[in-house]
């Protein structure tokens, strides 16, 4: 890190070597909760994760959070930030404090169990149901599928294909929130992902899925999910060719 | 205190889902008899905790092009310092053939390709073959995310968080009954009754101050493998990566890995005076192996030529800023959110503990010396020997989770009925984990959970880490009974126990400080230096043909180490398997 940014003003102002944080984090449970005050030591290395790990060791040991791999690859320690979803693993302080300030919050969309821990198994349910699971063409004892990887399909399979599940579009989307039913954008990329896979054999069972009542065509292509996603896919755009290939098949053009 | 237990069963019992708990359960599904009941249980959320998530670089397997099953088998047992159970290494290379089109053809992973369409593979250090199949630098993500939308989309029942904490034996003591868990959400105890058991909770070594596992690893297979009495071997063998970020002690960052391909693409590492220093110590320079390499930065750390936090820079800049975050993407995001320019600036590293090679003694069907009992992936030991291959951990935990699917998914058809648990283990294992709890009722809280791990880990890195003597290992052997003195003082606060981490905290650190003892005991019994293992006091390999494994149990409450020679069931020391006349690498030079 160049020396400048290790000493001196930070972005919102404080003194980064000395200063300190008001976190306000979110506290209680499915039946409710509310904001709690902590200050926390601001460090030059400091993430958010880092930052609710300092008030569970240091300042209220019956805090609950969640984290696993601490590199941005597992997706479980996704919380609202300032009211956005983030990864606090890979969210810098610095770049989210605004006047020395953080709100730390569980991620939107899904029910609390505790503190700052959700429960996300109705979104990997509607996963399931989104029939976003590869639908085997081939055994164990067939050879490898042929695929290059410049073959257009493939480039659109591939596009979502390093979502991480970590809720985060799910936690942004409006539709999401106004429709408990709506399958999401995750699970809707991974099912285009799939359609688009020539390995896949289930492509009609997934247009079935994704074409019913909560399914692609509740997206109201507001496009949070891609605004959000922190690894830069295109959930919305997957959601549009499904869109796309469930009128297609609808008017009789058959698979794309 | 009277801890209510809920009771609760089933046929097949699943811990753990990496890559060896969920590859049980699909297998255990195919194989076993209509109507079984399959649980899976797990420390945090299913697919998201453990390790094989974090693979980066790959899958080895020899698919051919003249690659053999054979010479992927002679790489695996010199990798290992010939210290691996040959047998178990045989089973891993062969098996992986039919894994990884399970994988591509069965599961939905797609894995990189080459312009034809065929399988991109590539070579890691110490394979004499292009044999690592991939999905980019993030395969792990690849391999996890589609088993688990596997085992979501089937009848497997879930217990998510929760905790291990008892292998629970029979009342007759002929096999096992059970595992004793802590449902972590309400805190209470749950008693799971099984037929059959995979133990692949990973191992893990987080008790170093630099560490690459994922938080939720603290060694509690290993620690309820060792309570129950089962031997285990290869405990002295801890991997170090040689590149962890260093990014100070109060964050979570710190340890994490910086690809291995950095220093394969030309990546430079320069000491606290800003000197390349890796030639002094290897002609190969960043290029030398892992374990060469992290040596050579812990002794440039011992000497103090650090960088200001302590340990050295890794440079990338010279090969073009534009360039590196071209290749290495991924890694320079990665460091840029959390501050570090890895393309154009220093980024400070330090070796980092990445994985345990020891584990349970099991044969080449996951079955262990306890009935009912099987251990695949981590948890498990013999497959690497002194030193894992990149690339092998994976294949490791996939073929030795599918083969413990299928075996207790046969087993359990001549097992009819659940075995009684032994209610005083019971009893024993929840006064034992409610230990500290019992200490915060007095009002006053005592001791500092947190300074006592990082007092632990201080321990195991300086007496017990990259380079070891006697006399350190002899030291760490008191300060470790020191910390479990203390860790025995040390409550818990924060009233409820339902997802109470800071219990959890607590319960992680007497594993870790368990089997931190085992692995001092085997470091101590092993005198000479092999692979991840390195005596300063024993430089020397030893004779090959003499080679020996360290194996520790628990009897009566103390630690009983024994040697035991390893078995050349297939090959010997000197010999190989490959034909006459074949080259010795396939690799193509640079």
């Amino acid at each position: 890190m160049p020396d400048e940014q290790r000493s001196g003003a930070t972005r919102d102002g404080t003194d980064n070597a000395n200063g300190t944080l008001a976190v306000y984090v979110w506290r209680g449970d499915g039946t409710g909760g509310g904001e709690q005050r902590f200050d926390v030591p601001r460090q030059d290395s400091q993430t958010v994760l880092d930052v609710v790990t300092w008030i569970q060791q240091q300042a209220d040991a019956s805090l609950t959070y969640r984290f696993a791999c601490r590199v941005g690859m597992c997706g479980s320690c996704a919380m609202m930030v300032n009211d956005e979803p983030r990864w606090t693993c890979r969210t810098h302080v610095e770049r989210v404090a605004r006047n020395g300030e953080l709100h730390i919050a569980p991620l939107r969309n899904l029910p609390v169990i505790k503190d700052l821990v959700t429960d996300m198994d109705p979104f990997f349910d509607k996963w399931v149901k989104a029939e976003a699971i590869h639908h085997p063409s081939a055994g164990r004892d067939d050879e490898f599928a042929a695929v290059t990887p410049d073959d257009p399909e493939r480039i659109e399979a591939s596009a979502g294909i390093e979502c991480i599940n970590c809720a985060i579009c799910y936690a942004a989307c409006d539709t999401v929130a106004g429709n408990p039913d709506y399958l999401g954008p995750a699970a809707l990329q991974r099912a285009w992902t799939l359609y688009n896979d020539s390995r896949d054999d289930g492509g009609d069972a997934i247009l079935d899925a994704v074409s019913r009542s909560g399914g692609c065509h509740s997206c109201h292509s507001m496009g949070s999910c891609s605004h959000y996603c922190p690894n830069d896919l295109d959930p919305m755009g997957a959601i549009a060719g499904l869109k796309r290939a469930t009128a297609k098949r609808f008017f009789g053009g058959g698979r794309g | 205190m009277n801890a209510q237990i809920d009771r609760h069963d089933t046929d097949i019992l699943i811990l753990g889902s990496g890559g060896a708990g969920l590859f049980a359960a699909l297998h255990a599904q195919q194989s076993a008899p209509a109507g079984t009941k399959i649980t899976l249980a797990v420390k945090g959320l299913i697919g998201k905790c453990g390790c094989t998530r974090m693979v980066q670089g790959g899958y080895n397997v020899a698919l051919g092009g003249g690659d053999t099953v054979e010479r992927h088998f002679m790489d695996t047992i010199n990798g290992g310092k010939w210290l691996p159970d040959q047998d178990m290494a045989w089973r891993l290379c062969e098996t992986a053939v039919e894994r990884i089109h399970e994988l591509e053809n069965e599961v939905g992973c797609f894995f990189d390709r080459n312009h034809d369409g065929s399988l991109h593979q590539k070579a890691f250090a110490g394979q004499t073959a292009d044999r690592t199949v991939h999905k980019g630098d993030l395969t792990g993500i690849e391999i996890i995310n589609r088993l688990m939308e596997q085992v979501l989309s089937r009848p497997v029942e879930r217990l998510q968080e929760h905790r291990a904490i008892a292998l629970v034996p029979s009342r007759d003591g002929e096999g096992l009954a059970g595992v004793l868990m802590i449902d972590m959400r309400t805190g209470s105890f749950r008693m799971v009754r099984a037929k059959a058991v995979l133990m692949a909770t990973g191992g893990g070594p987080t008790m170093y101050r630099y560490h690459t596992p994922s938080g939720d690893k603290t060694m509690d297979g290993l620690s309820m493998a060792l309570r129950a009495g089962l031997p285990l071997r290869d405990m002295e063998m801890v991997q170090f990566h040689p590149t962890g970020l260093l990014a100070g002690d109060d964050t979570r960052m710190t340890g994490t890995v910086l690809e291995e391909g950095l220093r394969g693409a030309g990546g430079i590492l320069l000491n606290g005076d800003g000197e390349r220093f890796m030639f002094g110590y290897d002609e190969r320079g960043e290029r030398a192996t892992r374990d060469i390499v992290s040596r050579a930065i812990y002794d440039e750390m011992r000497k103090g030529n650090t960088t200001p936090q302590g340990g050295v820079h890794i440079a990338m800049s010279h090969l073009g800023p534009e360039n590196v975050a071209q290749k290495f993407a991924g890694m320079v995001k990665r460091c840029a959110d959390c501050g570090f320019d890895l393309a154009g600036g220093l980024v400070e590293v330090v070796p980092t503990a990445h994985y345990f090679m020891g584990g349970v003694v099991v044969d080449t069907d996951t079955r262990t010396a306890l009935p009912g009992l099987y251990v695949a992936g981590e948890d498990a030991g013999g497959a690497h020997g002194a030193n894992r291959l990149g690339g092998n951990g994976v294949a490791n935990s996939t073929v030795y989770g599918g083969i413990a699917g299928d075996v207790m998914g046969r087993d359990i058809a001549l097992q009819t009925s659940l075995r009684d648990p032994d209610e005083t283990v019971i009893e024993a294992e929840v006064a034992r984990a409610m230990h500290p709890a019992g200490r915060s009722q007095s009002g006053q809280v005592q001791g500092d959970i947190h300074a006592l791990r990082r007092e632990l880990q201080n321990v195991m890195w300086d007496d017990v880490g990259v380079i070891r003597t006697k006399t350190g290992m002899t030291g760490a052997l008191a300060k470790l009974d020191a910390i479990e003195d203390e860790l025995m003082q040390t409550g818990i606060a924060g009233g409820s126990l339902a997802f109470n981490l800071t219990w959890h905290d607590w319960l992680n650190m007497r594993s870790l400080v368990e089997i931190s003892r085992v692995i001092t005991h085997a470091g101590i019994a092993r005198e000479n230096s092999r692979g991840a293992h390195y005596r300063e006091d024993h430089p020397d390999v030893g004779e090959l043909a003499k080679s020996y494994f360290t194996k520790v149990r628990m009897q009566d409450a103390s630690l009983e180490v024994t040697r035991e020679p390893v078995r050349f069931t297939i090959v010997s020391p000197g010999q190989t398997i490959l034909p006459d006349g074949e080259p010795e690498t396939l690799v193509a030079a640079e």
